[in-house]
């Protein structure tokens, strides 16, 4: 078994540089799957129902984007649990959008600040992503979060956006309200976001622009904000499973508390999955064109440079079959040369792509629904190596099949 | 998807071929004409070369036409969203915002803050010396849609635009109707057979955007809904009174219906904008500083409608960027594919290359030679990738155009557009990978000294 692999690899060293090159091919088209995947992952991870630990969305029940009362808040977290009996949330938070411009006179889209207005202590707690970070920088979220429920003014920054914005952790900025306008409030950044999947948004204390709302009407002739009854956007509530899920949903929904606006609670992945109900053609694109698309051309890249080698050692495959190797070792060798090739390459390939983005370039861009970045998960490096399996099997099939079949007195005549 | 006739025959009258794409083509046609007119190159020797390995040849060829065809599929799709950013606006209106607000669907505008702004000089007037002002409300409403049992409950975002006068709209929009469908009334509903058929209730009188008329009608099974047909939507039962030709516009994934009914039914009381017509671009400029600058009654945010739409076209930059990356680096993969094929072909032919050189070709003739040879196989790749492209024209798609930060954008259906300059563009990039992936084989082919190849 040994000696055969020797064989393979010594027939893979005789011509480098056609090794080389397929090798480099299969890379970059594996490079391209890695990359598809990623998105298509993490977008059918976020859209699948979980049995357990669920997260439920509570939001206006027609209009996008939802705008309820702030009344709305304590109940909804308390999944409308009225009488004994009633199932109430493990946890909840709420989210109350406020997007300011640096400018007072120049509102443009460079800048905006957009922030989610909630308790900070939630931010570990029930923010998907920050509930599970390293050591490190859950320790440094930790303190931020005190530093935020110390000081109302206080506003983290994802890193992305603060380096837009051209500010640094530490200087005081002050907001102009855009949806919540003449609502203008200063902060002082005490930190930016963990990388990722907040790159572009802010947090800040909720309490700091309900006061901010409550203190309008003194200067406005007593006249309530316009949005007064409008500032709560989300509301999310943890439930250990789906049937507590399905007891939460009812409350709310039977609930009489919640009839202008009315409001529906869904799970999150539910909710998830409307907003990327808009790309749905995008992902069938990516999933059923792309990705199979390149596969194939990956099967022919392979496919051609083994046919190629074949052919040039048909006379060798011949006095193999002298020598006594019988046609299933001949198409073994073939199919051999082909996996060790698509294998190492795709493995290499997926390895690199998952260094690379992940721990350089700080994931990859690309707007579909709020995700802002993509990044590679660590399955990748199974991809990379399923990938290279199956297209250098497809690919090399026929070829190792025609090696298998060589006829040596057909060789040896022409030889002759 | 679903896909529409492509034709074929307009288009070949209609192409405008971008000055980019056409030097390159052009200038690279125009040397390989000359190099084989005047450099006595061995040509058939090439073609039957290609055709002796037909096998080879084919699986490369293969290669290319998948990396095109994929290509040009990519880029009708972004170039049917910058259709929708740059044919939605009209170039003499101007659309008009609270400040501060990046989108329609967080303007709002309160009834007295639209006194006088439809009476500025620059706005132009109809026969009954109105005003051509269009005052709107934009809102994005929850559908939920039918599931199968068992499988999780879908909803869409469905846009809908309350509209005063649509008479006035349409004028100020560009927009028309279909044969067979009439604008709603002034009472903005109608009566409709209820539940059982008998009791009658008043349905919303709704005009749809061509677009959301396909994909209402895709959920019913039928190309799209038609004059007559019954939707629900938010608390209310819908009747389609008409169809809206407004396909290469996001108003193609609206629903227009009458504004005071669906401002409040759907929480927004206040306008999100209104839309002035100008005489003519200069004008809509003017009329927005003017606006911006000097009205004081209420803060505004005025620009000409098609720096609005042209602001929402951040995503389709970042689809563009995302897609250019994936053709180079799947190009880069053919690359390697032809250069394996090219490689193969040179060290099976050694004997043949010196042969010709030893009948007098030259090295140069002997480089080009080869070069054309991968040149062929790209070509022929590449016309038959941007042929299977091509099909996919006037396929419909759903997406989103926005801005990014800031909120806002629309949920659109576009139509892949696949033009001159996308098949061009992919030809070019065939063209590039065969050039590039048969220079170095070329090279070496080139370098071949004659007696040790006939050895």
């Amino acid at each position: 078994m040994f000696k055969y692999i020797l064989l393979i690899g010594k027939n893979l060293r005789r011509n480098l540089l056609r090794t080389t090159l397929t090798a480099l091919g299969t890379m970059v088209l594996v490079l391209v799957v890695t990359l598809v995947w990623s998105v298509l992952y993490l977008l059918d991870g976020v859209m699948a129902e979980k049995g357990a630990n669920l997260k439920a969305i509570v939001t206006e029940r027609w209009q996008v984007p939802s705008q309820m009362p702030f009344a709305y808040a304590r109940t909804l977290g308390e999944g409308a649990a009225r009488n004994a009996g009633d199932v109430r949330p493990q946890d909840s938070m709420t989210w109350q959008f406020f997007g300011g411009s640096l400018e007072p006179n120049k509102r443009t889209r460079e800048d905006l600040v957009f922030a989610f207005g909630m308790e900070p202590k939630k931010l570990a707690t029930m923010m998907d992503d920050l509930d599970n970070l390293p050591a490190g920088q859950s320790q440094q979220l930790q303190a931020n979060i005190r530093l935020m429920e110390e000081k109302r003014q206080a506003i983290l920054i994802g890193r992305q956006r603060l380096a837009e914005v051209n500010k640094r952790v530490g200087e005081r900025i002050k907001l102009y309200g855009v949806n919540f306008r003449e609502i203008d409030l200063e902060f002082d950044i005490i930190g930016s976001l963990p990388p990722g999947r907040y790159d572009q948004f802010a947090v800040m204390n909720r309490d700091y622009l309900n006061e901010a709302l409550d203190n309008y009407p003194r200067t406005h002739a007593g006249k309530k904000h316009p949005m007064a009854d409008k500032s709560l956007n989300l509301v999310w509530v943890r439930v250990p499973d789906r049937e507590q899920f399905s007891r939460v949903a009812d409350q709310i929904a039977r609930s009489p508390l919640y009839s202008d606006p009315a409001v529906k609670c869904e799970t999150a992945s539910s909710g998830i999955a409307a907003f990327l109900d808009a790309y749905r053609d995008l992902i069938w694109g990516l999933r059923w064109l792309l990705s199979p698309a390149i596969l194939v051309t990956l099967s022919l890249v392979i496919s051609n440079a083994i046919s190629i080698s074949v052919r040039e050692r048909r006379l060798e495959m011949a006095v193999l079959k002298v020598l006594g190797f019988r046609p299933g070792q001949l198409l073994i060798l073939v199919l051999g040369e082909a996996l060790l090739i698509g294998i190492s390459a795709g493995l290499l390939s997926a390895g690199a792509t998952y260094f690379v983005v992940n721990k350089w370039l700080g994931g990859v861009a690309l707007p579909i629904g709020f995700f802002p970045v993509f990044f590679i998960p660590v399955n990748a490096l199974w991809w990379g190596v399923g990938i290279g399996t199956v297209t250098s099997l497809s690919g090399s099939i026929m070829p190792a099949l025609s090696a298998g079949t060589v006829k040596v007195s057909d060789v040896f005549s022409k030889v002759a | 998807m679903t896909a529409s006739q492509p034709n074929l025959v307009l288009f070949a009258f209609s192409w405008q071929l971008p000055l980019s794409l056409a030097v390159p083509l052009g200038t690279a046609g125009a040397v390989v004409a000359l190099l084989v007119i005047v450099g006595k190159i061995p040509l058939s020797y090439n073609v039957r070369n290609l055709v002796v390995r037909w096998r080879t040849t084919l699986l490369t060829a293969l290669a290319f036409t998948l990396v095109i065809s994929l290509q040009t599929v990519m880029l009708g799709f972004v170039n049917g969203m910058y259709q929708l950013t740059d044919e939605s606006g009209q170039p003499g209106n101007v659309i008009v915002l609270s400040d501060g607000a990046v989108d329609e669907l967080v303007s709002n505008l309160g009834f007295s803050d639209l006194n006088d702004i439809d009476h500025h000089p620059g706005v132009l007037r109809d026969e009954r010396e109105q005003p051509l002002a269009s005052r709107e409300v934009y809102l994005v409403v929850n559908q939920p849609l039918s599931a199968a049992p068992g499988q999780q409950q879908r909803r869409r975002f469905t846009q809908v635009r309350g509209i005063e006068d649509p008479l006035l709209a349409t004028r100020v929009h560009g927009l028309e109707l279909y044969p067979g469908g009439t604008w709603f009334s002034e009472a903005g509903v109608q009566a409709v057979p209820g539940a059982w058929g008998d009791e009658q209730q008043q349905a919303i009188q709704a005009v749809l955007g061509e677009g959301v008329a396909g994909q209402m009608g895709q959920d019913r099974g039928k190309p799209q809904l038609e004059v007559g047909d019954l939707f629900e939507l938010g608390p209310r039962k819908w009747v389609v009174v008409g169809i809206m030709r407004s396909a290469g516009s996001t108003f193609g994934s609206e629903i227009w219906s009458k504004r005071a009914l669906v401002g409040p039914m759907f929480g927004k009381g206040a306008y999100s904008s209104i839309v002035l017509r100008t005489q003519d671009a200069k004008t809509a400029q003017q009329v927005s500083d003017d606006l911006t600058k000097n009205f004081k009654k209420a803060a505004l945010q005025a620009q000409p409608e098609t720096v609005y739409f042209s602001k929402l076209s951040e995503t389709n930059r970042q689809f563009s960027t995302a897609i250019v990356f994936v053709a180079i680096v799947m190009a880069v993969g053919g690359v390697f594919g032809v250069m394996n094929t090219m490689f193969a072909a040179i060290s099976g032919r050694t004997k043949d290359i010196g042969l010709l050189r030893v009948i007098g070709f030259a090295r140069w003739q002997i480089l080009i030679s080869f070069f054309l040879e991968s040149l062929t196989i790209s070509l022929a790749g590449g016309l038959l990738g941007c042929a299977l492209g091509f099909l996919a024209n006037g396929w419909t798609a759903t997406s989103i155009v926005s801005g990014g930060q800031g909120g806002g954008g629309k949920f659109v259906v576009l139509e892949l557009v696949i033009g001159a300059d996308t098949l061009f563009a992919g030809l070019l990039l065939a063209l590039a990978m065969g050039a590039i992936g048969g220079l170095l084989p070329a090279i070496s082919a080139m370098r071949l000294k004659p007696l040790e190849s006939l050895r």
